[in-house]
């Protein structure tokens, strides 16, 4: 078959049979990773996900119920009355949906290891519209139900609560700062502004919620001091900042001491695209983690306040008896801030997150494994094919890229591949213009598709790492190979 | 397995739901047996008061006030509406001068809770002012009321009418107050 131009004999079909390894180790799965590992892992894994579904919507039950329990509903006696309600539960649950948002932002491991970084962020955004809604309904209905109680229109009512409610001053420009926060992150305005402008913006997230605690607990009857419900909101709004500030900030910081990152060498890859080594120590702790990825920040002038977050393209090499050795990541679209990479000297330190993402053995729910990476996204890919279990013939490799000098980090794909026993495709070449648009034209002419290369793609685990967009093509046939959702990975790298 | 997740997630906040409910017809329970409570208290200074005849005679302030007192329990619990006004009628109907004696003002609901003054009136004066029930729905509001009622008090006893300056930072307060106050005055008849 023309499109598949495999730099090496085998061809699709046919298993590459294990050659000589090029890597120390066998590559073999070990005994434990059998058929029955995989699937309780997988069920292990759904289970996990169920409970953070419980937990996120038991919390705003929960919300609601603190209201109930204090005799909320009896209270509702008169339309004003019934307005103030609706205006209180609308801000508990509001403030609920703040909290679960910044939960789900705080990267903490356990959300990560159970739908990682990327989905728990696309419920953060999903749920940033609905918590504005909820708040600002809060302060319209209060403001119209304070107003009718006291013969007042809702806008006096306002004003006369800013000027003589203590707090209420704060919880005004709180409001004010969710407006800022969650308007500059809708899309069509995000794309308007630089991301250091967003980010920003999206700092005063705290200020916003900052600001907003002091009426919550003064205001409110419904917190007052002595109440059950009052310790209830101070732990859950104490959880969550301990969550931010252990997981956002102290564990960075043991991470990036514990490793003493230096920058040790910078190559250049292809054309636009950079390896950057860099060496350290412990990094026997950081096994497994090959094809996820890490917040780099390189501590140079002009560097240190840039975060890029990049995947390992490699399995880190442990080389010392106290894990001493060298990570690798390979940067490509080298964009304004990534290509004063290439002029990194050695030596410079290197603070670092994470580590991030499913792109991982602990998303494998089966013991086949298909990974399918276009460009730059191919080289976590890398990586994963050098740890994740699986035995000779169970695993396919398809790389997609314009031309063949795109299939970044082929050769050591290839070594891999060849040593492993991998189905190993070349897949370079113009689009297809007229269906599967992840695919070459060639192919696609050709009648080949997803299961013509990997006919037992239902019964394997597929990696899926590129572009949005091409990421897209391959999800939709994928699924209609019949591949289940809980089979599907892919990391997005847009955001 | 998606659809397992929803329905634990189902299932589980309605039990919540379910037992916040539960927990608040409890306490819904026990508040109407507080605001039961205040009735029997607004009834005992009622019947403290007792003689409606008092209201005539100069002498007995206190069994004067007690009619009003009585009807301004029952206002206190509807929220709002004077019906202590109807008690200064009575008392306006005995004669044209102020009687010595309490009179109670309507009780004023506000967001932050109900507001009830009382006043002591000897020889066509104002020499005294009680609140009965300031604004207490929560710690500010206690705070506000604590600070605000004093203040209020010399206030009216200088200016001998509600016709005064509020206090800042504390307006819903006294607005309520002063009403409260207005009420009393008016069922004075001063």
């Amino acid at each position: 078959m023309r499109t598949q131009s495999l730099p090496a004999p085998p061809a699709h079909n046919s298993p590459v049979r294990p050659g000589p390894s090029l890597r120390s180790g066998s590559v073999t799965p070990p005994a434990q990773y059998s058929s029955g590992w995989f699937g309780r892992q997988r069920r292990q894994r759904l289970l996990r996900a169920d409970l953070l579904t419980v937990i996120a919507w038991g919390s705003v039950a929960a919300a609601v119920a603190l209201w109930l329990a204090d005799g909320g509903v009896a209270g509702v006696s008169s339309v004003a009355a019934a307005f103030t309600a609706a205006g209180i539960v609308a801000g508990l649950a509001g403030m609920d949906l703040v909290l679960l948002m910044l939960l789900l932002a705080a990267r903490i491991p356990y959300i990560d290891r159970t739908i990682g970084h990327d989905r728990a962020l696309e419920f953060h955004r999903k749920l940033g519209k609905p918590s504005l809604y909820l708040l600002l309904a809060h302060g319209f209905l209060l403001a119209v139900g304070y107003g009718m109680a006291e013969g007042l229109d809702p806008v006096s009512e306002s004003v006369s609560l800013w000027q003589q409610v203590p707090d209420m001053w704060l919880a005004f420009v709180s409001m004010a700062l969710f407006i800022a926060v969650v308007v500059t992150s809708l899309v069509a305005v995000r794309r308007r502004f630089p991301y250091e402008f967003w980010y920003v913006v999206h700092l005063l997230t705290y200020a916003a919620v900052g600001t907003s605690l002091p009426h919550q607990f003064s205001v409110g009857g419904l917190f007052a001091e002595g109440t059950w419900q009052r310790w209830y909101w101070l732990a859950i709004c104490i959880a969550t900042g301990a969550a931010l500030v252990y997981f956002r900030v102290l564990q960075p910081i043991l991470a990036t001491s514990r490793h003493q990152l230096t920058v040790s060498r910078v190559e250049v890859e292809a054309p636009g695209v950079i390896n950057i080594f860099m060496a350290g120590r412990q990094l026997d702790r950081l096994a497994e983690t090959g094809g996820r990825f890490f917040i780099w920040r390189f501590l140079a002038p002009g560097l240190w306040w840039h975060p890029h977050p990049f995947s390992l393209s490699a399995e880190p090499a442990v080389t010392g008896p106290d894990g001493e050795g060298t990570l690798r990541v390979t940067v490509g679209n080298l964009g304004a801030g990534s290509a004063q990479l290439v002029r990194l000297r050695k030596g410079t330190k290197v603070a670092i997150e994470g580590p991030y993402g499913l792109l991982s053995t602990a998303a494998r729910t089966r013991k086949k494994v298909v990974m399918i990476g276009a460009g730059i996204g191919i080289t976590p890919l890398r990586a994963l094919l050098e740890t994740t279990p699986f035995a000779p013939g169970d695993a396919s490799v398809l790389l997609r890229g314009h031309t063949e000098q795109e299939l970044y980090l082929s050769s050591e794909i290839l070594d891999l591949c060849r040593s492993r026993g991998v189905r190993l495709f070349h897949l370079p070449g113009p689009r297809s213009r007229i269906r599967s648009s992840w695919l070459p034209q060639e192919a696609v002419r050709g009648g080949y598709g997803l299961t013509a290369f990997v006919p037992d793609v239902a019964e394997s685990d597929v990696y899926v790492c590129g572009p949005a967009g091409w990421a897209d093509s391959v999800i939709s046939d994928v699924r209609q190979a019949g591949v289940p959702e809980e089979q599907i990975h892919h990391e997005r790298f847009d955001w | 397995m998606k659809a397992r997740g929803t329905l634990a997630a189902a299932v589980a906040s309605a039990g919540i739901l379910l037992a916040g409910w539960q927990a608040g017809t409890q306490a819904g329970g026990a508040s109407t047996l507080a605001s039961g409570s205040n009735t029997t208290t607004a009834g005992s200074t009622g019947s403290s008061g007792t003689g409606t005849s008092g209201a005539g005679s100069s002498g007995s302030g206190s069994s004067g006030s007690s009619g009003s007192s009585g009807s301004s329990g029952s206002s206190g619990s509807s929220g709002g509406s004077s019906s202590s006004g109807s008690s200064g009628s009575s008392g306006s109907a005995s004669s044209g001068t102020a009687t010595a004696g309490t009179y109670q003002g309507a009780a004023v609901q506000t967001r932050f809770g109900a507001v009830q003054v009382q006043i002591t009136v000897a020889s066509g004066k104002i020499t005294d002012v009680t609140a009965l029930h300031l604004t207490d729905d929560d710690r500010k509001s206690i705070q506000i009321s604590n600070r605000a009622a004093p203040l209020l008090r010399t206030e009216v006893l200088a200016a001998q009418s509600a016709d005064v300056q509020t206090i800042s930072g504390a307006t819903v307060t006294s607005n309520a107050y002063l009403t409260s106050l207005q009420a009393a005055i008016d069922a004075a008849n001063l």
